[in-house]
């Protein structure tokens, strides 16, 4: 899938009208989004609002969605997950989902080893992420299972990391993890936009997501029904009512 | 490759011994070591049967089919004997073929299925073979009859020279050299399917397609992969023991004990490894013979017994009965958080 250059201006991702559902479980009520590229954006909501449902239909990981998913002027509708991959889209699971019985190293090369052009440059995104997480570097041949969570948060997001992604979906990240750890995955989300990657970040902590967020969206019964910039929302007295408690 | 060199040597290293092993058989034991010639293959034969069914289960799919391609591989060469002048040994990659483009057929169709829908898929398929091959004409397949299928080899006796069980000898020596190339065979795909990234898809497909489709791989192929190398392989070994038993019959190469010993030997020694399946085999091959010489009557019930204790108290088999024992020994004390990749 060689597209064209994206010009200047371009959006990462642009999603009009979009529904999507598991069967006849409809999740998503028509959904308008749009991701300036290079920012960072945060989806919040509560559980069951089609946070995840989201991202997984952008990856094509659900079927029969209607509306349009345009990433980088590419039209991604229909497309299989393997092809999405491939135009430039990293995805990290909820709950990691890493290979316990395979080292660290492994766990990275898996991100990389299906996509031809991720496997040439596997050295040097390797170091990159060794960069960004160096307490991976220093487990590189240990079990992903015997890390703690925290270390299989930031794996996971190196794996996804390993296919060079131009835009990153990322899935509750601060699941089970202790606030420290929260922090430095944050951070780290934080580290890897100012390379010029452009984040979508779906989350329940919505404090410290909404903190980072240049464009923060409220996702209610598979509706979006409030928008704007972090800090914005971060003020907001209904979301503050709503997601903090205060 | 990763980390490869250590699973060259131990091949090369089980070749030896294999290689190796007739002639000090025949050394030590005289005219016993045609029994045990013959024991080492049935040994060898449950490892590839295992191994071969443990690279499918890899990718999450629980076959019952394995009896059926067994069956077609054991099939293609008494046909390829009876029907064509072509040698015979060229039954072996013919009924690796054969098996392999049936289970590209079958793979392509039952993709979608999951779990226990898969099982019954598969098993249903192994019944409907048996009937079409029992249906086919006669002079062809042989009816509910079978057919005889000649020997792969042809001892030459030379009087005055050999001693009558020599002969013997001789033709199990020949086949327990096929078995161990077909053996070695199958282990080096194993360890290829291990040591590169077929390992990561595998193992994504078994325990999250969602997480495969991210990092690239397309699940249907990967399935459909695994499921032609494991039927492939054991097509061969139907072929092989075709020749080495005589005949084929519907009811007998098709038997489901055949799918029964495929998938409990992996869970005995281990899923999802290249050791287990092997180490499993040996063990539970051992422990068949030593109950049939105990008790001649009834042996089965002592066997049942070993499994149903085994799957008790090792729930991921002899190799995690190992590593659990070595962890405990080297009291590193972190066992692996999460069982994605425990015995489904």
């Amino acid at each position: 899938m060689s597209a064209t250059a994206p010009t200047a201006g371009t959006p990462a991702l642009e999603i009009h009208g979009l529904e999507a559902g598991y069967g006849k479980i409809q999740v998503l009520w028509g959904i308008d989004l749009t991701v300036e590229a290079g920012s960072f954006v945060t989806v919040i909501g509560a559980n069951g609002t089609g946070k995840t449902t989201l991202l997984r239909a952008v990856s094509g990981l659900v079927r029969g969605v209607h509306g349009s998913i345009r990433a980088f002027g590419q039209d991604l509708h229909g497309h299989s997950p393997a092809r999405i991959v491939r135009a430039g889209i990293g995805h990290v699971p909820e709950g990691r989902q890493l290979f316990p019985l395979m080292t660290v190293a492994e766990n990275l090369a898996s991100g990389a080893d299906y996509l031809p052009g991720a496997a040439r440059e596997i050295t040097r995104s390797r170091a990159t992420v060794f960069e960004l997480f160096p307490r991976l570097a220093e487990r590189q041949l240990q079990l992903a299972g015997t890390l703690s969570g925290g270390e299989q948060q930031m794996l996971a997001i190196g794996r996804a990391l390993m296919s060079r992604p131009r835009l990153l979906l990322v899935d509750e990240p601060s699941l089970g993890l202790a606030p420290s750890l929260t922090k430095a995955v944050f951070r780290a989300l934080a580290e890897i936009n100012r390379a010029g990657v452009t984040v979508v970040l779906v989350e329940q902590n919505v404090q410290r997501s909404l903190a980072l967020a240049d464009r923060a969206f409220v996702l209610e019964n598979g509706r979006i029904v409030k928008q704007g910039r972090g800090s914005e929302l971060l003020d907001d007295p209904a979301v503050r009512e709503a997601y903090l408690s205060l | 490759m990763r980390r490869a060199l250590p699973d060259v040597l131990w091949t090369l290293a089980l070749a030896i011994v294999a290689a190796l092993a007739p002639t000090l058989l025949k050394a030590g034991f005289d005219q016993a070591s045609v029994s045990y010639l013959s024991l080492a293959s049935n040994a060898m034969s449950l490892g590839i049967l295992a191994l071969s069914w443990d690279l499918l289960a890899r990718t999450g799919q629980l076959s019952l089919a394995h009896a059926a391609f067994y069956g077609a591989g054991a099939y293609a060469a008494a046909v390829l004997a009876n029907a064509t002048g072509v040698p015979i040994v060229l039954a072996l990659p013919l009924g690796g073929l054969v098996a392999g483009l049936l289970a590209l057929g079958l793979g392509s169709v039952t993709l979608r299925l999951k779990g226990i829908y898969f099982a019954i898929a598969t098993l249903a398929f192994t019944e409907v073979l048996k009937a079409v091959v029992q249906e086919l004409p006669t002079g062809l397949a042989g009816g509910a009859a079978g057919l005889n299928v000649p020997p792969l080899f042809r001892p030459h006796f030379v009087p005055g020279q050999m001693q009558r069980w020599e002969i013997a000898f001789q033709r199990n020596e020949a086949y327990f050299y096929v078995y161990a190339a077909l053996l070695v065979l199958t282990i080096a795909v194993s360890i290829v399917v291990q040591r590169t990234r077929l390992r990561a898809a595998f193992t994504a497909v078994r325990t999250n397609e969602a997480v495969a489709a991210v990092m690239g791989v397309r699940p249907a192929r990967a399935k459909l992969l695994a499921f032609v190398l494991s039927s492939a392989l054991v097509g061969m070994l139907g072929a092989l023991e075709a020749m080495r038993l005589g005949s084929v019959i519907p009811d007998g190469t098709f038997a489901i004990s055949t799918t029964v010993f495929a998938l409990v030997t992996p869970i005995f020694g281990g899923l999802y490894t290249t050791l287990g399946p092997i180490l499993g085999a040996g063990v539970l091959s051992a422990v068949e013979e030593t109950l049939k010489r105990t008790f001649a009557e009834g042996y089965l019930i002592g066997y049942g017994v070993v499994l149903v204790a085994s799957i008790l108290f090792m729930p991921r088999g002899l190799v995690g009965l190992a590593t659990r024992l070595r962890r405990r020994r080297g009291g590193s004390g972190t066992p692996a958080a999460g069982d994605a990749e425990g015995p489904a």
